[in-house]
């Protein structure tokens, strides 16, 4: 029933998405009035929105047949799940201020109570729920004081209102307004300073769930600073954002460190996430910069990065967690120290696993690909900005960019490596087999669109325009596609007839069967420009490896023929036996990481024994190192002791004597009086 | 101390557990019971400044004989700690409390002749690997068959490495038996959680050729051979031992020309046993062009060494009773002077090498082995030197007429690689120092004294190039070998090389394992 | 570092012009022992004399088995009547005239080195190939530590009971054209451990044997010549007979 209802809700989004942004089908409907509040309820979706619920439906589509084929099911699941996926809808949908706040609220408590349901007895500290609860509301709370400010100073609750006003805001203003929204959506995005919730739900959280927490809720946040800093307020100085560039990266980097060197998939994952979200915010943070330095072009590109990041972290994102799902069912564990060649049980899923971890590492023909080198070449292009201070930024984040992008390489090598290739570390008496259908699905679903969106960029990108430039007020894709791949029409800013002249005097490879007129394309040249050159698709390549590949076959298994093909044992040194024992593990494949940033790390010696016998026989080296995360010490702990100081304060007032409780309201009333007939008389 | 005050003291000590056996100038026998031998052993070790040489087993017809050798200084001789038991009794008292030196002794005897030592914290999986051999072999005691023993053995599926690493996430990382290049065949097992060696462990005998047992019953010329191909390397000095020990056994007279062309042979190959030795440093650390002049040098000194004597490695030369055939003073002299040459070559490379900092960096500090440690290992020749413990058996113990020859024995207090290299190339220097003596003291007169062979036991040491090495021979009536035991200094070394890489890197494991200047073919017999 | 140029060019070119005319200088080699005739009475006392069976009767004269020997020098030291000495070194040799290796063994080669118990001189002189004087870099020789690169498999020493299964997995684990070299008077027929119970009687118990290279240990010139033997740029020594060697 899950699988059935949320697939058809899912395919609903695309849908809706799709027409807004390809056909231009955007729509605003307010809905009713509400008595006592300068707002109407309002139901709008514009580009931007429908980009997200178009990505939201892709990845809710498969993660309703991944939660349904799963046994953490309840029927109280089932329908908080439905409400989940209706708030989601609508914070992308409102278009008015009361609408986002009410279905963001509803969405935070159905995220914390789809954690608490599906809870899994051994995913340890049960209060990872409340704490995604409180932090959340923290957010909301930041994010709807960025909100009523905002309102304040358009006069109205009304999206449209607010962002005609938006232009005249003064600075004092805008600062708020962005700190506010950035950390408050921040929250929710997982940025680094107050993310310290996320590894830890994302644990908690059931296997069922896992996927659509990372591949819709984070977009929620992101969706949200978006709005508010590009759309409602367009940046006008460059120092917000500076910040937001500098926040970005930070995130990135201080998630890949944890990331690659955490032994526990989800957690690394989770980890991972930080990072992705790191890297669109660095993005967006381009953007305003560009938009606010009048580079409106350089700006659009840094969206159209950003969201196509956004897109491509959903997508393999939520892979990846299927496959983490799928193993922790199969075999009962997380560790990747205990883990290690399920290729040879779990074919399917290993590949559908190994897409994934090719398209997060960056690497063509994938996804990943196309959105780091998009964010790469974007900051790159700060050279063309005038404020030295914006470029030395600029410089040190494409740096710290580049050196996440490296890591995450490392990272995934050993994810794939540690838990699918090797010597099979499990207990001999556990069974491991593939997944059942109701988990290949999705994963191959997920997959198929990995290696569409690296091949395919040139549809995309015209498509997210559609979204950037009401933004920026220009176009990505005149600079980033060649007109002639832009298949959409609508976007086309050459005279059809100069199109159809630059078509016909050209040869084109297939144009009938593929896509985006066919794989080659050559142009003799007219008087005025007389020169034959020719130009590919963006999955040309693909088509050229495969033929390759199919030739080399072919020619291969015909002049091999006659020949044997013998298998031969793993060359090990010339030991007697290999144990898995004597492979290495995921906590030694990372160790070099681990050493290098020691001082982001900082582990604490727990134990450092060792026992000898008789003063020279050494019979143990006991060692242990404890780690807390960098943000937790900095942030979580003395947020949490100064909660707790304070809670202890509060307390004080709650000492049971009704008495005091009567004197207590007495004198709120006298209090209030006060204010009011000062209120009155001025 | 000297000989009289030990006694007194022992008397003291232990009175009525310890007998003098018998007594010469230069060795003193003490059957001692098995409550007193840990402590005797530990004091002789720890206290009075023995140097521990290794236990010697051997099956007589009712009873075990287990003779424990130590040496010190001159005056000092050589102390034999004897200890028996009937032959159904297979249980001594271990001395490793105190010894940790006779660690791999107790092993050895346990493996090959049954032996259990009370104490010992691990014996088992040694020279008999765990996986490969089933319980109870004992291949040296008499009654072994070798075909009984073949027919059992298979490799056990079962075994697992002795882990003694607890941390999440550590592992053994396997190293051979067949590794890098060329190299001889051992196995390591370093435990580890990625970066740096945590614990290693050597698993050596997978060259065990059982020479000591092949030697059993075969007339003494014909083991002599064994003795110089078991370890080809120090051919010379392995074989020298042997001879000296035959030779005190028949109580023979050598004739001094004979005495002064082996003390000059055995120079020549410390000569070339320390440039090999430098090859493999120079070659350990990547330096390719000191490994060149070095690999010059040690080519050199072959040739020089086959244009002498007609072998490259020395083979050959030797007999029971002096030397097979006699070197021309000529040839001597010429083969001195290309000597020094090639010394001049050395020293030039040790000037360059002090000033390369890239290749001090990998040596320097690296590796280190502290003195403590390692006289409780008894470690041995130019590694044990560079940790400061200066004993030398031509100094401590001279045999061929060592005595009135000057030389320096070079010592060094830091104990790490680069140490080790300094000491081999002060030690060249002193080779030399002494070819030059010997070519200019050579005598007159014949390089042969045929041997009457009798029945007896003695211990031959030698200085090996790689330390000292210790050949116990017991010959029979018929002039045949009853008992032949090797103690070879890579046993000792061996034993103590794991010192050196822990807590070290992995990159730092290869130049560590060349600065040891380490034989595998020597240890594992 | 300028230093180490100064001393290198100092030190001159020291590589043998070995194969392109023979190595004349003293100290290369410590030669083997040659077929001849033999006064008849005296023959089995030289028989009896050599310990590892090198020599053997044919009517009057005397033939080598060069596989066997060690060099104890027995033979020509402290006898009467010392047998003919050879100072070469060409003694690569291939059993049964087997010595087609075909094309992929003509040029450059990788060669995997296993030590299978042996003593320390073979493989000394096989780590000798590599300085200066030798260079067998210039003939194409190349030395891989890992199986799965090379084309030659060269063993020395007798085939202990505990390198059994690591040389076989060697071999296992090398891919097809192959070839095997032993070196060695312990590689070839057991050495002076051939009786040993814990050795093999040589390589050729174990694996097949392509090349064989006598001597203890085999000079650097003598395992040059056996592998340009494996390479078809030298022809082979021949077996049994007690005229000079045919190089």
């Amino acid at each position: 029933m899950l699988t059935w209802l949320g697939c058809l809700a899912s395919i609903a989004l695309i849908l809706a998405g799709a027409s807004a942004l390809l056909a231009g089908n955007t729509f605003s409907q307010p809905l009713w009035a509400l008595l006592g509040l300068v707002a109407t309820l309002t139901v709008k979706l514009d580009a931007l929105s429908a980009v997200f619920i178009f990505i939201t439906g892709l990845v809710l589509f498969p993660a309703s047949i991944f939660a349904g084929g799963s046994n953490v099911q309840s029927r109280a699941f089932t329908v908080f799940m439905f409400g989940l996926y209706a708030s989601i809808a609508l914070i992308f949908l409102a278009g008015d201020v009361v609408l986002f706040l009410l279905a963001w609220e509803v969405m935070s408590i159905l995220c914390w109570l789809l954690i608490v349901c599906g809870r899994e007895k051994e995913n340890g500290y049960s209060g990872s729920g409340y704490l995604l609860l409180a932090m959340g509301e923290a957010g909301t709370l930041a994010a709807a004081l960025g909100f009523l400010l905002l309102a304040v100073a358009a006069g109205s609750l009304d999206f449209s209102a607010i962002k005609s006003a938006g232009a005249n805001l003064g600075a004092g203003v805008q600062w708020a307004v962005f700190l506010l929204s950035f950390f408050g959506f921040g929250v929710k995005a997982g940025l680094v300073p107050v993310n310290f919730w996320l590894p830890r739900a994302y644990v908690a959280a059931p296997r069922a769930f896992v996927p659509v927490l990372a591949g819709a809720t984070l977009n929620l946040g992101l969706y949200g600073i978006l709005r508010v800093n590009a759309d409602l307020m367009p940046a006008t100085h460059a120092a917000p954002g500076l910040v937001a560039l500098v926040v970005g990266t930070l995130s990135a980097l201080v998630g890949i460190l944890y990331a690659t060197t955490d032994n526990d998939l989800k957690i690394m994952l989770a980890h991972s996430s930080i990072e992705n979200v790191g890297i669109i915010v660095a993005g967006f943070g381009a953007g305003m910069v560009f938009v606010a330095t009048s580079h409106p072009a350089l700006a659009a590109i840094a969206f159209v990065a950003a969201l196509y990041h956004l897109i491509n972290h959903s997508l393999y994102k939520t892979l990846l967690f299927f496959g983490v799902g799928v193993v922790e069912t199969q075999t009962g564990t997380r560790d990747m120290d205990r883990l290690g060649g399920l290729s040879k049980w779990m074919p399917l899923t290993a590949l559908g696993f190994f897409v994934g971890t090719l398209a997060i590492s960056g690497l063509p023909p994938f996804n990943g690909f196309v959105s780091e080198w998009l964010t790469l070449q974007t900051v790159l292009r700060s050279a063309e900005l005038s404020s030295v201070g914006a470029k030395l930024v600029f410089a040190i984040c494409g740096a710290g960019l580049a050196l996440t992008a490296a890591l995450a390489v490392t990272c995934f090598v050993k994810v794939y490596a540690m838990s699918f290739l090797g010597m099979r570390r499990l207990n001999e008496d556990q069974k491991v087999s593939e997944a059942k259908s109701g988990a290949l699905a999705p994963i191959a679903i997920l997959a198929v669109l990995c290696l569409a969106f690296g091949v395919l960029p040139t549809y995309v990108i015209p498509a997210l325009d559609a979204a950037t430039n009401p933004l920026v007020g220009a176009s990505a894709a005149e600079n980033l596609v060649p007109p002639f791949f832009a298949s959409n029409p609508a976007h086309d800013t050459l005279p059809p007839a100069f199109v159809e002249d630059f078509h016909n005097l050209g040869a084109q490879v297939g144009q009938s069967v593929l896509p985006g007129r066919g794989l080659v394309v050559l142009h003799r040249g007219g008087e005025a420009n007389p020169v034959v050159f020719a130009m590919s698709t963006s999955y040309s390549f693909v088509a050229l490896i495969g033929l390759l590949l199919l030739t080399y076959i072919v020619l291969r298994l015909w002049l091999t023929r006659d020949r044997k093909l013998t298998r031969r044992l793993r060359w090990d040194g010339g030991v007697r036996n290999l144990l898995p024992e004597m492979t290495y593990t995921a906590t030694g494949f990372s160790n070099p990481v681990r050493v290098i940033f020691d001082a982001v790390f900082r582990p604490t010696t727990v134990e450092d024994t060792r026992e000898t016998v008789a003063e020279h026989f050494r019979t143990a080296i006991i060692r242990e190192k404890e780690r807390v995360h960098l943000v937790d010490k900095l942030v979580f702990h003395p947020v949490r002791i100064g909660v707790m100081w304070f809670a202890g304060r509060l307390a004080r007032m709650h000492h049971g004597r009704f008495n005091a409780y009567a004197a207590y309201a007495l004198l709120t009333l006298l209090v209030m009086l006060v204010v009011f007939l000062l209120f009155q008389t001025s | 101390m000297n000989r009289t005050e030990l006694k007194t003291e022992i008397d003291q000590r232990w009175p009525g557990q310890v007998q003098c056996l018998s007594e010469s100038d230069s060795l003193c026998e003490m059957i001692c019971t098995h409550i007193a031998l840990p402590e005797l052993c530990g004091r002789l070790f720890l206290e009075w400044n023995f140097s521990f040489a290794g236990l010697i087993v051997e099956e007589g017809a009712s009873e075990w004989h287990l003779r424990y050798a130590f040496y010190g200084e001159r005056n000092a001789g050589w102390v034999h700690v004897l200890v028996t038991a009937p032959l159904a009794e297979r249980t001594f008292p271990s001395i490793v409390k105190f010894v940790h030196a006779a660690d791999w002794h107790e092993r050895e005897a346990e493996d090959l002749f049954g032996l259990n030592f009370e104490g010992h914290p691990r014996l088992g999986d040694f020279i008999l690997h765990d996986d490969a051999w089933q319980e109870n072999v004992e291949p040296m005691r008499r009654h072994f068959d070798p075909k009984e023993a073949m027919r059992h053995r298979k490799p056990d599926e079962d075994w697992r490495p002795h882990r003694i690493v607890q941390e999440p996430g550590a592992f053994v990382m396997p190293v051979g038996p067949k590794y890098s290049g060329v190299t001889e065949s051992v196995h390591f097992l370093l435990e580890t959680v990625g970066e740096d060696v945590i614990r290693s462990t050597s698993r050596l005998f997978y060259k065990w050729r059982a020479i000591e047992k092949l030697a059993e019953g075969k007339p003494a010329d014909e083991v002599l051979l064994l003795a110089e191909r078991f370890a080809a390397t120090t051919a010379f000095a392995h074989g020298l031992a042997f001879c000296q020990a035959v030779e005190t056994v028949c109580g023979a007279n050598l004739p001094p020309r004979a005495k002064t062309l082996r003390i000059l042979l055995a120079e020549l190959e410390r000569l070339r046993q320390h440039a090999g030795a430098i090859q493999e440093i120079c070659e350990s650390t990547a330096l390719a062009v000191a490994n060149a002049h070095a690999g010059i040098c040690e080519e050199e000194l072959l040739r020089i060494s086959c244009e002498l004597t007609g072998h490259r490695y020395l083979f050959g030369v030797l007999a029971l009773g002096g030397l097979l055939c006699d070197l021309p003073n000529d040839a001597c002299s010429k083969a001195l002077e290309k000597s020094q040459k090639v010394l001049v070559q050395l020293n030039v490379l040790e000037k360059h090498l002090r000033v390369s900092s890239s290749f001090l960096d990998r040596l320097e500090e690296v590796g280190v082995v502290q003195q403590r440690t390692a006289w409780a290992y008894g470690l041995l020749g130019p590694i044990a030197r560079a940790s400061g413990i200066v004993r030398d058996l031509r100094r401590a113990q001279p045999y061929l007429g060592y005595g009135n020859f000057q030389f320096d024995v070079p010592g060094e207090q830091e104990g790490d690689g680069y140490a080790r290299l300094r000491i081999l190339f002060a030690e060249a220097r002193q080779s030399v120092r002494i070819m030059e003596q010997a070519v200019a003291a050579l005598q007159g007169g014949s390089v042969f004294e045929p041997l009457q062979l009798r029945a007896g036991a003695a211990l031959g040491w030698v200085e090996a190039p790689r330390g000292g090495a210790f050949h116990w021979v017991r010959l029979d009536e018929n002039g045949k070998v009853a008992r032949y035991r090797i103690i070879a200094p890579s046993f000792a070394n061996w034993h103590g090389f794991h010192l050196s890489v822990e807590k070290f890197a992995f990159q730092d494991f290869p130049i560590m394992l060349s600065t040891f200047d380490l034989s595998v073919a020597e240890n594992d017999r | 570092m300028s230093q180490w140029v100064i001393n290198g060019i100092r030190a001159g070119i020291k590589t043998t012009a070995y194969p392109a005319k023979p190595e004349t200088v003293a100290g290369v080699s410590p030669g083997l022992p040659v077929g001849s005739d033999y006064p008849a009475n005296e023959i089995d006392s030289l028989i009896s004399h050599c310990p590892t069976r090198v020599f053997s009767d044919s009517d009057g004269q005397i033939i080598v088995d060069r596989r066997r020997c060690i060099h104890c020098y027995r033979c020509v030291r402290g006898v009467e009547r010392p047998v003919n000495w050879e100072q070469t070194y060409e003694w690569g040799a291939v059993r049964d005239g087997q010595h087609e290796f075909g094309q992929p063994f003509e040029r450059s080669i990788h060669i995997c080195v296993v030590d299978a118990g042996d003593c320390g001189a073979c493989l000394n002189e096989v780590k000798q190939l590599n300085n200066p004087y030798y260079n067998m870099h210039r003939l194409g020789f190349f030395i891989t530590p890992t199986p799965r690169h090379a084309d030659v498999l060269l063993v020395v020493g007798p085939v202990t009971d505990h390198m059994k299964i690591a040389l076989k997995k060697v071999y296992d684990a090398m891919p097809t054209p192959k070839r095997v070299i032993a070196v060695g008077a312990c590689a070839l027929t057991g050495g002076v451990f051939a009786e040993s119970f814990v050795c093999a009687k040589g390589v050729g118990d174990v694996l097949p044997v392509d090349v064989e290279v006598p001597g203890n240990p085999a000079p650097p010139l003598a395992i040059l010549h056996g592998l340009l033997v494996a390479t078809g740029r030298k022809t082979p020594a021949t077996w049994v007979g007690n005229n000079t060697m045919k190089a």
